[in-house]
């Protein structure tokens, strides 16, 4: 891995400049596609369903955007092999760095996203305090948890394009069984084991305990993600070396 | 000393077949990429234990009728695919040109695509400024060095791939029928630069239909026919051996 950084650094470059390249607005739909969602699930569940959550806007983006990151980085990298033949067919690079490369252009479009916005929550009310030197691992945590998912998908992906749109329809259901515009206490107490099997539920609540409630996660908060991502890597990257030997003759 | 050592080596390609079954039969030929059995994809052997050897400095010639396993072994010299049976042995940086170009990126500029595969080919990033303005000279592409690559013509894109590879300086060529979309002027070009590279110990494995090209440029040549070495040997032999099987008796 450490032999290929530069390869690795120049290729998340490339796909940078690949996402946004013949967009006028460009990285700007990045801050107005959060910023819209969070105005609209404001306008639907605190003004309308009136759900009694003081701030609800930043409740919100301390959701919206780490639920962002998982949902476009794992979507982003299922087509990583399966939508690059010529370079799986006539380079030799060691396969796992195009998934590699992409979650990475996606983290670091993530951590930018977060910057850019982290003004914005502060103008709408949100304190900062020191426990924010803690979010870095909840963040890096994603990460290896979007990795591993993104491996499976990726091979997976490259025999049978289905594992994309069952992917999409995954994500949606994720979208509602993650506690992004509400609280994870509204789930009936024999259900809270399996919800909290999904690793995005221990993660957004960390990320709202560091910038919302302003408390620190407890290590149970970020032990159970940490050991769900490395399972899923364990189980993805299996997946993928795998399948990887055939890639160049489907791609 | 041998840069290339090709043993008995067996390629399996699975070809499916367009019966779209059930959703279980779907599943079942799913778990068969696992190791399961079922399936509807039938076997289909590219490559039957071909076994062949270039000494360092050497230049090959592969020819031999569509579809008779010349691109296939030419992928599997490149890592790109791996061998079911047998053993590949590679010593040294090898560039492949296969088919068009190296598989570069439509959206991005002639230069920005140097950066990326010029990177993946193993160009240093210190000196890839220096470099990339000889790979533009090279291909004459200096008037679209900004522009995007899908807007280049595929003799442009073929001469921007063999610039880039010549320019990383491997010890192993690997070339698909790639020339024959360049114009004369530029294969006149290539041809020289890749005699200069003989000359300085360099490696070539050439796959083509021009015959005369493989005559002129490679000593000895592999001669393949579905997928087994029909004949290996001095160039002149070979060749002439394929004309008679094309000929009939």
């Amino acid at each position: 891995m450490l032999e290929h950084r530069e390869v690795i650094w120049i290729l998340v470059k490339k796909d940078f400049k690949i996402r946004y390249r013949s967009s006028v607005l460009g990285f700007l739909w990045s801050l107005l596609n959060p910023l819209s969602m969070m105005a609209i699930l404001t306008l639907v569940f605190s003004l309308l369903l009136r759900v009694g959550i003081r701030n609800f806007p930043i409740f919100l983006l301390t959701a919206l955007l780490p639920w962002r990151f998982f949902q476009i980085g794992t979507m982003q990298s299922t087509g990583s092999i399966a939508g690059n033949p010529s370079l799986i067919k006539k380079i030799y690079l060691p396969r796992h760095i195009l998934v590699l490369t992409s979650n990475l252009a996606s983290f670091v479009s993530f951590l930018i996203e977060f910057t850019a916005l982290l003004p914005v929550m502060i103008a709408l009310g949100m304190t900062v305090t020191l426990h924010i030197l803690l979010l870095p691992a909840v963040m890096i945590i994603e990460f290896l948890v979007v990795l591993g998912i993104s491996l499976a998908l990726a091979a997976l992906n490259v025999f049978y394009r289905d594992f994309y749109q069952i992917w999409d329809i995954a994500l949606q259901l994720g979208f509602f069984l993650s506690p992004v515009f509400y609280d994870p206490s509204i789930i009936p107490e024999r259900y809270q084991f399996y919800y909290s099997l999904n690793p995005m539920t221990r993660i957004i609540e960390s990320t709202r305990k560091i910038l919302f409630y302003n408390v620190l996660p407890t290590l149970f908060d970020l032990a159970t993600p940490l050991l769900t991502a490395l399972i899923l890597l364990a189980i993805g990257y299996a997946i993928f070396r795998r399948l990887e030997p055939r890639f160049a003759e489907v791609t | 000393m041998n840069v290339i050592e090709v043993e008995d080596v067996w390629k399996k390609f699975m070809i499916p077949h367009e019966r779209k079954g059930s959703v279980l039969d779907a599943i079942a030929s799913t778990l068969s990429l696992f190791g399961g059995r079922r399936s509807i994809f039938e076997e289909f052997w590219a490559l039957r234990s071909v076994t062949f050897k270039v000494p360092k400095g050497g230049s090959i010639g592969i020819i031999g009728e569509n579809g008779s396993g010349k691109t296939t072994l030419l992928r599997l010299i490149a890592n790109v695919m791996k061998p079911d049976q047998g053993r590949i042995h590679v010593d040294g940086r090898v560039a492949p040109m296969l088919e068009l170009g190296l598989g570069f990126h439509p959206e991005l500029t002639v230069k920005e695509n140097i950066v990326v595969f010029g990177a993946i080919m193993g160009l240093k990033r210190n000196k890839l400024r220096k470099q990339t303005d000889s790979i533009i000279e090279f291909a004459e592409l200096k008037r679209f060095e900004d522009a995007p690559l899908k807007t280049l013509s595929s003799g442009m894109q073929m001469r921007l791939g063999f610039s880039v590879a010549i320019e990383t300086d491997p010890d192993i060529f690997l070339i698909d029928e790639a020339l024959a979309v360049g114009d004369m002027e530029f294969q006149q070009k290539c041809l020289s630069k890749f005699k200069e590279f003989k000359n300085g110990g360099k490696t070539i494995v050439l796959v083509s239909h021009a015959l005369d090209l493989v005559k002129e440029f490679c000593e000895n040549s592999l001669l393949l026919s579905k997928g087994e070495v029909i004949s290996f040997g001095e160039t002149e032999t070979v060749v002439n051996e394929y004309i008679r099987r094309v000929q009939g008796p």
